[in-house]
């Protein structure tokens, strides 16, 4: 048990317990609240990881971005129903019928992974801490922009352009006519 | 940004009034502070001169003032802040109005000086003191005229001696004044003093002019009458 | 130059000689942290105390002066003041929310404050995405200021908050760029690793001339309107909003946005310091050796303060000069002026290092 460990457990609780409380919060306000604070505890895993990269786009993307999103728009639209009605039988049913369907997703594909294998295997023990430096930021930007094998420049150009797309469409509804 | 101007012109028009801005706030910075350190200089601060403190009525150095109790100044005050006692006394055989008491009352007092303006003789004037906190309502009230005091004598004249309307009042050496007003010279210098940057206060009348008018007044004021009895 | 990293170092080695790895971490972190918010509390009452007597200074007053000499009281007073002060429950608010929110702002800033580089080895966070680190974080405090709004529910602060908002995320964009352009100079993103370029290539501001003292200066003004200060404190315009998104909060739940607010300034000072005045790097002239030699004995903690300070000076400068803009023109100032400039300015850079155009 080193210090790691507890880390991820911390932080496993903290995203945890928080998914469990944004789904059963009634106010919309806090679900967005808590549902932030599991994306921060991603980025937290990501940290620990040593993909500091990927954790600062976690927090910057989702915390800067959509939960902010989100929450502008719950204040733009607030009104007497931000609260959730009351469940009815149906209801209970068919969430409970999805959510199963997707944890039994979820568990097959952790069970196909044989993460249990990897980690009885003696020297290869997935939780530990690797370097900070295992992916650096020269390299991404290399690797997203290199035209050579493995290169993302197609798949970067091509996001650009739905960026793009976006922008000229949110012009076009918000134009004056 | 403004609007009737294109996009570069108002960028660099932005930014010099920014610069003008930066320049005036940083002259600011390194000017001397004007801020009085009150308690501390309490010897030395001297309020500014058009500051209304409290309401005087200023005495020369023979304990004689200028009111002649017309209680104009009582009718003009909003507030009835001024309360004019005066007497009918009998001199050489003419009846006339002295002035008892006048009384002002501080806590009522709005400063907004329409009894110094109002008053024919200057008589009243605003003071630049500042520390009129009192631990008693009733200390407010205040009684002007020192005790014993009497309304300064004036030199009749008869004829109207023509004061030039743009003469200063404020220079005390009064060199090239028509001889009539010139005996007076050494009693108005406290009343001047006491005046002295009111600018606004309009020039003295001569004093033909201001005799008679003390006589219509006696008559205007009934209700100053009835109360000083 | 002193390198802090010795004292780190030794602290290290000793704390693992009687301790286990994971315990030293432990106390390393708690010690660090400690440091962290005792600076940001020292940090915090200096400012206000700054803020106080330049303010006076400029509008031709003493400012305090009455609290300890020269004043020197008078902020401990308040903050004395605001600690015993109630902190009032509200009815039909969201409690929990209303309670959260000012942690956000402050953990937003006291992160954000812990990545700044003090000395030679003496930094609290160093990643290799450093300032991007400080963008991604420094947006958590956007979510802190919109749920003070909403949880007061009450009507100044949720107009102050989204204002807030709007102008938080739109000068993010400037402060993003201007940021991209000291990068596509020093190459690295590492905070440790610029300010030792800077230290040994000379200030970024002086490497890059011309598009550097352009970003530097989109940077203070984005960076006034990041901590809703200055001609942008319109989220908090006491004359319209009372005191905006913390109208209803009291006591330390107030004192937190207040110290957020002062920390933030201090933060984005210290980061242009960083970014464009060479951190905790000497000035050094070429061909100047004895005063070069000099300038290397003032420590480097002397150096970066002394540059923050001086920062700080200038926004003060800047905020007591210019009064309060609309939210339309803090738009309009930011998406048609300083985004497409501080864009031209990061072409203009891009060229002059694909060309070695710089020193």
């Amino acid at each position: 048990m080193d210090s790691f460990n507890i880390m991820f457990i911390v932080l496993a609780v903290i995203i945890a317990s928080c998914s469990v409380l944004t789904v059963v919060s009634r106010s919309i306000m806090r679900s967005a609240t808590y549902l932030f604070f599991t994306l921060l505890g991603t980025a937290g895993l990501y940290f620990l990881m040593g993909y500091t990269f990927l954790g600062a786009v976690q927090v910057m993307v989702y915390a800067g971005g959509i939960i902010v999103l989100y929450v502008f728009a719950i204040l733009l639209t607030r009104g007497t129903q931000d609260k959730l009605s009351e469940n009815t039988k149906n209801k209970i049913v068919m969430s409970a019928l999805l959510s199963l369907v997707g944890l039994g997703i979820f568990v097959y594909i952790i069970l196909k992974q044989n993460f249990m294998e990897l980690l009885s295997q003696p020297g290869n023990l997935a939780l530990t801490a690797p370097d900070e430096s295992v992916m650096t930021m020269s390299q991404i930007g290399q690797n997203m922009l290199s035209s050579a094998e493995g290169g993302y420049i197609l798949p970067f150009e091509a996001v650009s352009v739905l960026l793009l797309a976006c922008i000229v469409g949110s012009l076009l509804i918000a134009r004056k006519r | 940004m403004y609007k009737d101007k294109n996009y570069f012109e108002g960028l660099f028009c932005g930014v010099k009034s920014i610069c003008i801005g930066l320049k005036t706030t940083m002259r600011e910075f390194f000017t001397k502070k004007i801020t009085e350190q009150y308690p501390e200089n309490r010897k030395e601060l001297k309020m500014f001169d058009r500051f209304r403190g409290s309401l005087v009525m200023p005495h020369n150095e023979k304990n004689e003032h200028k009111c002649v109790a017309c209680g104009i100044c009582q009718m003009q005050c909003p507030n009835d802040t001024i309360n004019v006692v005066s007497e009918m006394v009998e001199v050489d055989g003419k009846k006339k109005k002295q002035l008892v008491r006048y009384e002002y009352n501080l806590g009522s007092c709005m400063f907004c000086m329409l009894c110094v303006t109002a008053c024919p003789h200057k008589a009243i004037t605003f003071d630049q003191s500042f520390e009129n906190a009192v631990f008693d309502r009733s200390k407010l009230i205040k009684v002007l005229n020192k005790p014993g005091s009497k309304v300064e004598e004036k030199p009749v004249v008869k004829k109207t001696a023509p004061a030039p309307a743009a003469k200063p009042a404020e220079t005390p050496a009064e060199a090239p004044k028509p001889e009539a007003v010139a005996p007076k010279t050494a009693e108005e210098q406290p009343r001047i003093e006491a005046v002295a940057a009111k600018t606004e206060v309009e020039q003295p009348k001569p004093e033909a002019v201001a005799a008679p008018k003390e006589e219509t007044t006696k008559v205007e004021q009934p209700e100053t009458e009835k109360a000083a009895e | 130059m002193f390198d802090f990293s010795v004292i780190s170092q030794w602290l290290h080695t000793l704390l693992l000689s009687f301790l286990p790895e994971w315990a030293t971490i432990l106390v390393e972190s708690v010690i660090v942290a400690l440091v962290i918010i005792t600076l940001y509390a020292v940090f915090a009452i200096v400012l206000i105390y700054m803020e106080r007597k330049i303010c006076g200074f400029f509008q031709c007053r003493l400012g305090p002066n009455r609290v300890g000499k020269w004043g020197l009281l008078q902020v401990f007073a308040d903050v004395f003041k605001m600690l015993q002060k109630e902190i009032i429950k509200m009815r039909q608010t969201d409690r929990f929310l209303h309670d959260l929110a000012p942690f956000f702002v402050v953990t937003a800033s006291m992160v954000t404050f812990a990545c700044l580089p003090w000395n030679k080895g003496g930094h609290m966070i160093d990643f290799n995405i450093g300032i991007f680190f400080i963008l991604a974080v420094s947006s958590v405090s956007v979510v802190g200021i919109l749920l003070a709004g909403w949880g007061s529910n009450s009507k100044y602060p949720i107009i102050g908050a989204m204002r807030s908002g709007a102008q938080i995320i739109s000068y993010e964009l400037s402060i993003g760029l201007t940021m991209l352009t000291v990068i596509c100079l020093t190459g690295t993103m590492q905070i440790s690793e610029i300010v030792q370029q800077q230290s040994e290539l000379g200030w970024n501001i002086f490497r890059g001339h011309l598009p550097m003292v352009i970003a530097f200066i989109i940077y203070l003004i984005a960076g006034n309107a990041e901590c809703n200060r200055g001609p942008f404190d319109l989220p908090e315009a006491e004359s319209e909003l009372t005191a905006g998104y913390h109208t209803e909060y009291s006591g330390m739940h107030f004192g937190y946005f207040y110290l957020a607010e002062y920390l933030n300034l201090f933060i984005s000072a210290g980061i242009a310091t960083t970014v464009f005045l060479g951190g905790w790097a000497p000035l050094h002239i070429s061909g100047l050796d004895g005063f070069n030699g000099v300038m290397d004995a003032v420590p480097g903690i002397v150096w970066f303060l002394g540059k923050t300070f001086f920062v700080v000076f200038l926004l003060m400068w800047e905020r007591w000069t210019l009064p309060r803009l609309r939210i339309d023109n803090i738009l309009t100032l930011e998406w048609k002026y300083l985004m497409p400039i501080s864009m031209l300015n990061l072409v203009l850079m891009a060229l002059l290092v694909a060309y070695g155009l710089y020193f």
